[in-house]
């Protein structure tokens, strides 16, 4: 344990003002005295190694000269390692890319247009085919329709609760919107009301989609809720629109994006979908503009009203759904709807609807069965809705019994308002709406199922054309369509209804196995992409591995051939690419591109690694370090190939992170030093009750019940933190800074710039996120009701100003902050243990504190920086859980130091683990429904990008992120000022850092890929795959230019005092 | 190897630990072989009533584990010291050189000599490891709040397999447990059960996540 270091110096009458600027002096000429001082080290030949290591600055002219020159190399070596990096982030970026666009699943958008007066399939009995005004394909039950999309409404919030015989208690979202049962039950004739069943995913733009054509979504269209594109497939708007009806929209902005200038401009309100914090501007604002267009005077200005409530989802996200707040919202709904009835007149069809329902968090994006079930209710003033049944009057009890699907909503409004079907409907009519008030038109049934399904028959056609389907893989479909047709036939002219009933079923059978086809031809993956994906993945993960565990001494006297000979590569490679793409036009142009770049650069990188072979060693481990790294990476990978241990990945890391803990304390017993062992074990029984602590922070996911509880918010049906979780910021903010200061105090590094740091600023910045986070909830909890706008206002301001005392005073500080270093003059001989003496004789001594940890104190100063700015973007219990993960990283950087690790890959490995862990505790789950989209508005009112996803991004991998700037300190603690390579160390352990991400992407890639017919594919693997490639690229990012980057600033700083090694 | 003595014993250098031996009688030899396959035994007959009630099950198996490990103990194992019932006694007085000496000439010297170390051994691993190693259990995950039962049966279950005869034969000399902790002993069959029995638990976690 070197504290701190004692030079005796000769008895020169030097005042200690002088001696001080001379030892931080930086290039200016030094002191006549110390001069002296220079040569008597110079004479000293035996002290001449220790000397360098103790690092005291040349001062000489040659010495300068060296420094200067090393300073020089350092910065390109410094630079080459960042391009180095750089390059294989783009191999992963290439590799993910690749993978991704043959995985998530696509389908061929056709052009085809439905029209008017070109019906399917010859004129169903004697009825014509007209024009819009008596109905294009089958005469029209409506003249104007009124669509209320109440977003989230999910089909439990409509029916009552307790169902007959249950004996649970009711929850806010129960039994607060009655209306819709009411009606059903009472008014069978005028009502209906369905579960109303969602495509995954259950995304509102995707739900729109589906809502609007009557087509499968795919996956690939998950991504892009925040930037929504039109819609340019046949739709429901569009044939509205062409038939000149004119359509009017009032709430979620959403409808735009999708359906540019198809909205009346004068009467079409749209509101910022967005903002998830704010319950009731578009809910007020839809209800103020639709019941004047409801009045009398104005109902001849439009034929369809679309009106998108967002209040009840946008309560679900943010208190979830067992909250008063959802209950009044719901309660608002019940009477907005009980007014349309009274207000609507006869010829118009008031539809009311989810778009996918919730999860008991309130929040939605996957397929469980809370989020994809919805609900649907139509009513009309005319008695025209029937049941098959007397006893299907009574809607279901769950929306588990006769469940509509949410694209037989298409055909259904199509001809019930006369339009023609689109052309790329799958759905079916539905058959309330058209069996007729007595219940027995199977007729009329069985004509609207007829046409819905000719066009099904002539889409499908035309996509098996336009796609080259050989006929075989819906020769099934077609064995129906041809039953469906002699039944029709054989019960043309006869009116008995059950001939009809049997056709009827005849056509719907048809459908059924059509849709099934569509499922599974569109879950087509493109195999080859996907390959070639995995294996620019793995290739990259070889090179990686060699580069962080395979290279003997110093790497950056390497790094620079490596990026010459892949850049070329690369170069050559993407040349080649760009050439054969031109020569062989038939083969997709990006992917042979992606894959000529990728194999140039494996190639080239090859050769530099046969060019130094010499210096190539095995990368396998030897060490029990080693072994266990190795370990722990290769068992989390392959688990991800079993959902059980995708699910419970977040007890799988604490798991191997006390392993750690313990073999870490156990090492500790080993060392020599008493010090150590005491210092080694303290902390490792330290590390281990933390990571215990942490894993009491949990959200869990669906999966995870009834073995788990989670504590992440104040109960399992909330979004909003309890009372006493806001306590948790406060304490954080008085114990943290006093913690790391207690791991700079143990070399005396806390002093200069750290003092003001830790003690004033960091604070300061953690109290001012814990107000925040207490003004959250008071706005939430509307608990002073008179301050209103004032709250909002002035938390986003307190928001604002911890980030600039993060980012921008917090890297002032990181940027122009002298090394952590003090220097005391003794005048007796130190009698202190650490002395080191460096040159012999004198009476006086200069004594340096803080110098056994230069390099790490200056560094870790980034990590506290890092810790505060994400510390304000995570809810109370995170901010717990990331001021563990921060108290862990300290005391991780001494159980390195004390067991002497930072050569092994042990560090950077547990920091991966670690941040993977904190991942979980910060109240993530690899779903995408645990994305805490509300982190856009902390420090802001409304959307604005880049910032908004940057706010969301550091929320989700806070810790990732944490964990990565924390990687150099591991190899920077308590090391000698001089000591040679320590840049190359620095990048052996991002190396190693990496090398854990990248295998786990690449193990969810490989299993995702391989259990791509997996039941659970959409719900676990995929989410997880996603996840794992976020991070690593992200986690890439913040290697590359947070840690290596900050590594330069904290290496100039310290060389400015001590010079560079020579 | 560690010079560090705690009780305030003068610091000399301790003589590297040697493997312990069996000892050398017939019984000793033949049940050291059998013990294993008794255990096995043991957990094989009781695993339906472990898998359908743990606590009973867990509970009943105790029982018989803690008779086969004392006997195996007595049987097979020199006892910790040399004089008589010294398994809790001064650690600082044995020497690790002498105890192969000494230990042919203790085969008669019956309940004083084995009986009771071994019910000592048994004792303290109950007292002492059990609990350690329960806390260790929830360290690593097992629920904190619930099912206190199982896992301190878990915890005592462990313990008993590979506490108890490393007690019996080092009895608590803090240096010779610290080298134990270190995993600096030598690999004996009782250093090696131990090291066995807990390796064997930590994989016994892996199927934990598992639905099937």
């Amino acid at each position: 344990m070197q504290l701190l270091i004692v030079l005796k110096i000769p008895s020169h009458p030097v005042n200690g003002a002088t001696r001080l600027k001379t030892v931080q002096m930086d290039n200016g000429e030094p002191e006549p005295s110390y001069e002296g001082i220079a040569a008597a080290f110079a004479k000293a030949k035996a002290e001449k190694e220790k000397q360098e290591a103790q690092g005291l600055k040349p001062t000489s002219v040659d010495a300068g000269k060296a420094s200067r020159a090393g300073e020089v190399h350092f910065k390109a070596a410094h630079g080459i390692v960042i391009a180095f990096f750089t390059w294989i982030l783009i191999l992963h970026v290439l590799g993910i890319y690749l993978f991704t666009s043959g995985f998530l699943l696509t389908r061929l958008v056709l052009d085809h247009k439905s029209e008017c007066a070109v019906p399917p399939i010859e004129g169903a009995l004697s009825y014509s085919s007209g024009s819009p005004e008596t109905g294009c394909w089958h005469p029209k039950t409506f003249e104007k329709a009124i669509i209320i999309l109440v977003d989230a409404l999910r089909y439990d919030f409509t029916v009552p609760f307790p169902a007959d015989g249950s004996d649970e208690t009711a929850h806010q979202f129960h039994n607060a919107i009655p209306v819709l049962y009411e009606t059903a039950v009472n008014h069978p004739n005028n009502a209906f009301l369905l579960p109303f069943i969602a495509d995954p995913p259950t995304t509102t733009l995707q739900r729109l989609k589906g809502l609007t054509t009557g087509t499968l979504p795919t996956f690939i269209d998950a991504g892009s809720n925040f930037a929504a594109t039109a819609i340019d497939e046949d739709n429901l708007i569009a044939q509205l629109y062409n038939s000149s009806k004119r359509i009017v929209h009032l709430g979620d902005d959403t409808w735009h994006s999708l359906f540019p200038g198809y909205f009346e401009p004068n009467l079409t309100r749209p509101y910022d979908s967005f903002n998830v914090w704010d319950l009731h501007t578009v809910d007020n604002g839809v209800t103020d503009h639709l019941f004047p267009l409801m009045h009398s005077s104005n109902t001849s200005k439009w034929d369809v009203v679309i009106g998108h409530y967002l209040g009840v989802d946008h309560a679900g996200h943010r208190y979830g759904p067992d909250h008063p707040a959802m209950n009044a919202k719901l309660n608002q709904m019940d009477g907005i709807i009980r007014r349309m009835i009274n207000q609507l007149d006869d010829s118009t069809l008031l539809v009311v609807m989810g778009d996918h329902g919730m999860d008991a968090k309130g929040d939605h994006g996957g397929e469980s069965d809370d989020e994809i079930q919805a609900a649907l209710w139509m009513y009309t003033k005319q008695k025209v809705f029937g049941r098959s049944s007397p006893d299907y009057i009574t809607p279901p009890a769950t929306a588990k019994d006769r469940p509509v699907a949410q694209i037989d909503l298409v055909p259904t409004l199509s001809l019930l308002l006369g339009m023609p079907v689109p052309f790329n409907n799958l759905g079916k009519p539905i058959e309330e709406a058209f069996i007729g008030a007595k219940g027995d038109g199977y007729q009329n049934l069985a004509i609207v199922n007829r046409l819905t399904a000719a066009q099904i028959h002539r889409y499908q056609h035309e996509y098996a054309l336009a796609r080259g389907i050989d006929e075989s893989t819906r020769s099934s479909s077609l064995t129906l369509w041809t039953a469906a047709h002699a039944a029709w036939d054989l019960a043309n002219g006869k009116a008995h209804a059950g001939h009809y009933q049997s056709v009827y079923s005849a056509f719907a059978a048809y459908q059924q196995e059509t849709l099934s086809i569509c499922r599974g031809l569109w879950a087509r993956f493109d195999i080859p992409r996907m390959l070639n994906g995995v294996i620019i993945l793995f290739s990259t993960l070889v090179v990686l591995g060699v580069y962080a565990r395979g290279i003997e001494g110093d790497r950056t006297e390497l790094t620079p051939a490596l990026l010459i000979h892949g850049g070329i590569g690369t170069v050559l490679g993407s040349i080649a690419g760009f050439a054969i793409t031109f020569a062989l036009t038939s083969l997709p142009k990006e992917h042979v591109l992606v894959c000529a770049a990728a194999l140039g650069g494996m190639i080239g990188v090859s050769s530099a690694f046969w060019y130094i072979r010499l210096r190539l060693i095995s990368p396998f481990p030897t060490t029990i370090w080693g072994w266990m790294s190795v370990g722990f990476t290769l068992l989390l990978s392959i688990g991800f190939a079993a959902n059980s241990f995708t699910i419970w990945e977040d007890e799988i890391l604490l798991y191997f992170l006390c392993t750690f803990g313990v073999v870490a304390a156990l090492s500790s017993f080993r060392q020599k030093a008493v010090a150590d062992q005491a210092l080694g074990c303290y902390h490792s029984v330290l590390f281990i009750i933390l990571t215990r602590i942490a894993s009491l922070s949990r959200l869990c996911r669906e999966e995870q019940m009834p073995y788990c509880k989670s504590t992440y918010y104040a109960s399992a049906n909330s979004s909003t933190s309890a009372i006493w979780q806001l306590a948790i910021p406060y304490a954080i903010a008085l114990l943290i800074p006093v913690f790391i200061q207690g791991y700079y105090q143990g070399t005396r590094s806390y002093q200069g710039s750290a003092v003001m740091w830790l003690n004033l600023a960091l604070r300061f910045g953690l109290l001012l996120s814990a107000a925040f986070w207490t003004m959250d909830a008071a706005d939430d909890g509307d608990w002073y009701p008179w301050l209103g706008e004032t709250i909002k206002t002035s938390k986003i301001v307190v928001a604002q100003i911890t980030f600039a005392i993060a980012l921008a005073f917090g890297y002032s500080t990181f940027n122009w902050s002298k090394p952590l270093l003090s220097i005391e003059n003794q005048a007796t001989s130190s009698t202190s243990q650490h002395a080191h003496v460096a040159a012999d004789g004198g009476r006086t001594s200069i004594t340096i504190f803080g110098y056994a940890n230069v390099h790490g104190s200056r560094y870790a100063l980034l990590i506290t920086v890092w810790y505060l700015a994400i510390a304000l973007v995570q809810k109370p219990m995170g901010a717990g859980a990331l001021a563990i993960a921060t108290w862990q990283i300290f005391s991780l950087l001494e159980i390195i130091d004390t067991n002497k690790l930072s050569d092994s890959p042990i560090g950077p490995i547990v920091l991966g683990l670690l941040g993977s862990f904190h991942f979980f505790k910060t109240g993530h789950q690899a779903t995408l429904a645990s994305i805490q989209w509300e982190t856009a508005f902390i420090p802001l009112r409304t959307i604005r990008y880049p910032w908004s996803p940057l706010l969301v991004i550091l929320n989700h991998f806070g810790a990732h992120i944490l964990c990565a700037v924390a990687v150099p300190a591991i190899v920077l603690w308590k090391q000698p000022p001089k000591k040679k390579g320590l840049l190359g160390d620095v990048a052996k352990a991002v190396g190693t850092h990496l090398l854990f991400y990248a295998t786990v992407n690449l193990a969810t890639t490989v299993w995702a890929g391989h259990l791509r017919r997996h039941l659970m594919l959409y719900r676990i693997f995929s989410p997880r795959f996603m996840v794992g490639g976020a991070a690593l690229v992200i986690v890439d990012l913040f290697c590359i230019f947070i840690a290596v980057g900050g590594t330069r600033i904290s290496f100039l700083s310290v060389a400015e005092v001590f010079g560079f090694p020579g | 190897m560690s010079t560090t003595v705690i009780g305030g014993a003068p610091a000399k250098p301790r003589a590297p630990a040697t493997p312990i031996d069996l000892l050398n009688n017939d019984t000793a030899k033949l049940y050291t072989h059998m013990h294993p396959i008794l255990v096995l035994s043991l957990y094989a007959y009781q695993f339906p009533s472990i898998v359908a009630d743990p606590v009973t099950g867990l509970t009943k198996t105790l029982i018989p584990l803690s008779i086969l490990q004392v006997v195996y103990v007595a049987l097979c194992l020199p006892p910790t010291g040399s004089g008589s019932g010294s398994a809790s006694g001064q650690p600082e007085k044995r020497k690790p050189g002498e105890k192969k000496k000494v230990v042919p000439g203790k085969v008669e010297s019956g309940i004083n000599g084995k009986i009771i170390p071994a019910f000592l051994s048994l004792l303290l691993s109950t007292v002492v490891a059990a609990p350690l190693l329960t806390t260790t259990l929830v360290l690593f995950g097992a629920p904190i709040t619930t099912h206190h039962a199982h896992t301190l049966l878990c915890g005592a279950h462990i313990a008993f397999l590979s506490i108890i005869p490393l007690v019996y034969v080092h009895g608590v000399d803090g240096a010779t447990w610290r080298e134990a902790v270190a995993l600096l002993l030598p690999l004996d069959e009782v250093y090696g059960g131990m090291l066995g029995a807990v390796s064997g638990a930590w994989l016994g976690a892996i199927p934990i996540p598992l639905d099937w």
